[in-house]
């Protein structure tokens, strides 16, 4: 193989991929932004188990519960992150939206094999984030296609609004 | 005599010794083979991971890496000692692992062989046990914890 055949290869090997971190407490989460349709404050979504926001109608998911925590309601950094894979369309309460970033995929690191189960199709790995970790979620999971909640001892958000 | 000498010689030579590290979790005394530990460091933040693995469900990050946590406090049914935990890596067969432990130094210590019974059925995995200072102590078998 020549020089030539050899940079091709390097080159298309180096793709970036957009992601948007959002806080739930101390915990960061990264959703792929090619999903994610807007941002909204809780003005903006309004009351309801719905959102509806040109045109398409977003129904609430409740990824703090997926992921064994809470959202915090009296967050003044409150946001509404519509997100959409074509098929399912969901309003995700979150604590912050912390951040867009473009990273290289090489900076993405899976899920250690030690994880054998379903998390595997919940989580597709991690990226670091001003010095914390962020894992990154699949949207199948986030809007409930594949898998159920998992089954963490911490409490989850129960019997409340969170459009309250 | 020389062949005397020498048959001593053998049996000196064939004696095994290990090289455990002993450290304890939620007050449990446990050891491991010192070759399979990775290093110990001060404990990090927990990442929790939303998981269906038993006692795999976070990751903690460490220097440049990220290693999955393996919950063995869970796993002996002790409660973990908070205050100032430490870091064990084990060198697990999937890789780097971390274990958090008590903040109480790990020391290390030589086991003969011989010395080594049979685990006493902690329903974790083990490599055998054996008696400091009148404490029986399980040897775990820090490569193969947690392996269906």
């Amino acid at each position: 193989m020549g020089l030539r055949g050899h940079f091709k290869a390097a080159a298309t090997n180096v793709q970036t991929v957009s992601l948007l971190v959002v806080r739930y407490g101390a915990r960061y989460c990264a959703l792929p932004s090619d999903e994610v349709r807007g941002v909204l404050t809780k003005e903006q979504a309004g009351q309801g188990q719905t959102v509806n926001w040109v045109g398409i109608t977003y129904q609430q998911v409740n990824l703090a519960a997926q992921l064994s925590t809470k959202l915090d309601l009296t967050s003044p950094e409150l946001r509404v992150v519509l997100f959409s894979n074509g098929h399912s369309h969901g309003a995700i309460y979150v604590d912050e939206v912390a951040g867009l970033i473009d990273a290289d995929r090489r900076e993405c690191k899976p899920l250690p094999p030690h994880f054998r189960c379903e998390e595997r199709m919940w989580v597709a790995g991690t990226i670091s984030f001003e010095n914390e970790l962020a894992i990154i979620l699949n949207p199948e999971w986030v809007l409930g296609e594949i898998g159920a909640e998992a089954s963490l001892p911490s409490s989850v958000v129960t019997g409340r609004s969170l459009a309250a | 005599m020389l062949r005397a000498a020498r048959q001593q010689e053998r049996a000196v030579s064939t004696r095994q010794s290990w090289s455990v590290v002993v450290f304890s979790v939620g007050g449990m005394k446990l050891a491991a083979k010192a070759e399979d530990v990775g290093g110990i460091s001060a404990w990090g933040i927990n990442v929790p991971v939303p998981s269906r693995t038993p006692f795999v469900g976070s990751l903690v990050k460490r220097d440049k890496d990220v290693l999955p946590v393996y919950d063995l406090a869970a796993r002996l049914d002790r409660q973990a000692l908070t205050d100032s935990s430490l870091c064990l890596v084990a060198r697990h067969v999937d890789g780097p692992m971390a274990i958090c432990i008590d903040g109480e130094i790990p020391s290390l210590h030589t086991v003969d062989t011989s010395e080594v019974r049979p685990g006493r059925g902690h329903a974790i995995e083990t490599v055998g046990s054996f008696t400091r200072d009148g404490v029986d102590i399980d040897i775990v078998a820090l490569r193969r914890l947690g392996q269906p």
